[in-house]
């Protein structure tokens, strides 16, 4: 018997690992005041200048070698370091102090550093303040190197590792890529950290912002689940099994894929199922469209849009999609519209979740909106874009969302800017006003897409980030079927079309569940994309809708996902 | 000495990669360049090749900052300077 236990974050990179805990240390050593004597000061200050010609090779090594290997992209980041490394500021200062103070070139980078790392820590902009890690990264690197000691050596790791800690640092990360690291998972930081970005160019599976990671140790059994968001904990056999599996179904989907991920997804009986793939960043859309998947059914345009700390200029932003409807080679890509207060828990207690998120945002934040809604319509001639619209609870918000995407085509049109002005607009159904009234919204839309993530949360009452409630998180509750199945009957002489893109759709019995009910259109992470075509093509849709005749009729979730799993897995 | 007064016009401010782009730029001069925020409630200085004063400098997009130069090329070196700040 484990005490497995789910501890939430935000997703840094994704993909699923599994393995051991390896905690880094602290990147800043402590270090002591020593005295020099007066005629050893030449010789002090010789040593700091070999640690930063030291540093300074190390840096250029690793900087081509990510070049080559990830593209400039992320080689950004150790120009930064590079240019730290001349920085008078810096490197002049500290040479000053071990001169003027007579003292060890230790203790003057640590002085010169706290004052610096302090200046950061003062600033307003939260992106900049993000980066103290790179000079923390550089100040471990002198230190190291001043003591010519080689970095930590973790090489020959015995097993599979997970690198957790407040911070790790993206030259910690780069130069352990040839270890055993699967994974990582740090209790501060952010998807626009630079450990983010240099994970996802590595593509090692990341979750950030993790603050209980503090009681895990050096050697606890981990699972670092890049698509929810969450690391598990001394997870169960059980778990453990369902996880390699998918980790199994990633590496493969990796590896080979065109093949079998090109063809399309069947039941046994022949019912098309339409398979799409959910991402986060841009840069996902090639592996996804070179492994095969059909559609891009929902990219959350949010970590992209905010990325750096900073909203990108509206030139980049039609750059940015431009690229993506480029990538996908002619699949259709779902953009979904900026749903900010998602995933992130605010500072003042108030459960984001409830208040000003998705569309409620954008009507709050017009320019914001516009800005986003000219760059995508401007960047729609590359491909085929679909629009759509997250956290919508009435008619209301959907016709002033229609007046200011008329108003930004009018716009276009006077400025003569080519678009396609047949971009299909959709809504997310994640709220339960909007699942009890999406027949009303019909006509005003083209296309729906259903998140069940949050819809299960608001049905269900549950803030699926307070540990004390998240066992209670059940897609197989009646009130879930029932709502599920609502939402078909209502759309069905609509006409319109739904497409299934939150965690249900992912994980085999609850997609199951879905085709039975009628869903016959599904949007999952990547990592979930075969076993899920596995399952579609093991499945007969006769079978599956007299399944769901049998479970609306049911009482418990339990005997509900008994039922349904004994009939997923039979084969 | 030749100064003049730029709107920061890149995508970001002057972060990470625009500030590394600034310190590239500003060493090819020999004048001694410095950033500077006129604010009076918050002045600061930057030298032009210091990336963590740069940085540290936290110009957003849209703000306004003054460059400064001293030294044979001053004029080329402003002129560049708030050229590339421009955007």
């Amino acid at each position: 018997m484990t005490d497995e236990r789910v501890i939430h974050g935000v997703v840094g990179s994704v993909g699923i690992a599994v393995g051991r805990a390896v905690r880094t240390f602290d990147p800043l050593f402590v270090s002591f005041n020593v005295k020099v004597r007066p005629d050893q000061v030449r010789k002090e200050v010789e040593r700091f200048r070999h640690s930063v010609e030291k540093s300074r090779e190390q840096l250029k090594r690793m900087q081509a070698e990510l070049r080559r290997k990830s593209g400039p992209e992320s080689s950004f980041l150790i120009d930064a370091h590079l240019l730290v490394l001349q920085d008078r500021l810096f490197v002049d200062r500290i040479i000053e102090k071990i001169e003027n103070e007579s003292i060890n070139s230790e203790w003057a980078i640590q002085q010169v550093s706290d004052d610096l790392l302090q200046a950061y820590d003062r600033l307003d902009d939260e992106y900049l303040r993000e980066r103290r890690g790179d000079l923390e990264d550089i100040v471990r690197r002198l230190l190291h190197n001043l003591q010519s000691k080689p970095l930590p050596p973790l090489k020959k790791l015995p097993y599979d590792a997970i690198l957790i800690g407040k911070i790790v640092p993206p030259s910690t990360l780069f130069e352990l890529r040839t270890q055993r690291v699967v994974g990582l998972a740090t209790e501060t930081g952010s998807p626009l950290s630079h450990t983010a970005i240099m994970a996802r160019s590595l593509e090692i599976p990341a979750v950030m912002g993790v603050t209980a990671l503090s009681e895990v140790s050096s050697g606890d059994l981990l699972i670092v689940d890049g698509e929810r968001g969450v690391v598990i904990c001394s997870p169960s056999e059980e778990t453990l099994a369902e996880y390699k599996e998918r980790d199994r179904d990633g590496r493969k989907l990796k590896k080979k894929a065109a093949a079998s991920a090109s063809a399309p997804s069947v039941t046994e009986d022949g019912v098309l199922i339409s398979l799409g793939a959910n991402i986060n960043f841009s840069e996902e859309v090639r592996s996804a469209i070179t492994s095969g998947c059909e559609s891009i059914g929902l990219y959350r345009t949010e970590f992209d849009f905010f990325r750096e700390g900073k909203q990108l200029d509206e030139e980049s932003l039609v750059a940015d999609y431009s690229l993506v409807l480029k990538t996908a080679k002619g699949a259709p890509v779902t953009f979904r519209t900026i749903d900010v207060g998602i995933d992130q828990k605010s500072w003042d207690g108030v459960n984001p979740n409830f208040g000003v998120r998705g569309l409620r945002f954008c009507l709050e934040n017009t320019d914001v909106f516009k800005k986003q809604l000219r760059s995508l319509y401007r960047a729609s001639v590359n491909g085929r874009m679909r629009i759509l619209l997250p956290f919508v609870s009435t008619v209301d918000d959907l016709d002033s969302a229609s007046e200011i995407i008329m108003a930004v085509r009018r716009e276009l049109d006077l400025k003569r800017q080519p678009y396609d002005p047949r971009v299909p607009i959709g809504v997310m159904i994640e709220t339960p006003a909007a699942a009890q009234t999406c027949d009303l919204m019909a006509s005003r839309v083209d296309f729906f897409c259903l998140g069940t993530n949050d819809l299960i949360q608001y049905y269900l009452v549950i803030d699926r980030s307070d540990q004390s409630v998240v066992h209670l998180y059940n897609p197989f509750h009646p009130a879930i079927l029932r709502c599920l199945h609502q939402i078909f009957s209502l759309l069905r002489p609509t006409g319109k079309s739904i497409t299934v893109c939150g965690e249900m759709a992912a994980d085999p019995p609850s997609a199951a569940v879905l085709l039975g009910l009628g869903f016959t259109s599904l949007s999952v992470n990547l990592g979930a994309y075969p076993r899920i075509q596995r399952m579609i093509r093991s499945v007969s849709m006769a079978q599956l809708r007299d399944l769901a005749g049998q479970i609306l009729k049911m009482q418990k979730p339990k005997e509900v996902e008994e039922k349904v799993r004994a009939i997923v897995y039979r084969s | 000495m030749k100064e003049r007064e730029v709107v920061i016009g890149h995508r970001l401010g002057l972060h990470a990669r625009a500030a590394a782009r600034l310190v590239e730029l500003s060493s090819k001069f020999q004048a001694s360049i410095v950033l500077f925020r006129s604010d009076p409630t918050n002045p600061v200085e930057a030298d032009a090749r210091s990336i963590l004063s740069i940085l540290l400098l936290s110009a957003g997009y849209g703000s306004k900052v003054g460059v400064r130069a001293s030294g044979v090329d001053e004029d080329q070196a402003v002129e560049s300077i708030c050229e590339y700040l421009a955007g």
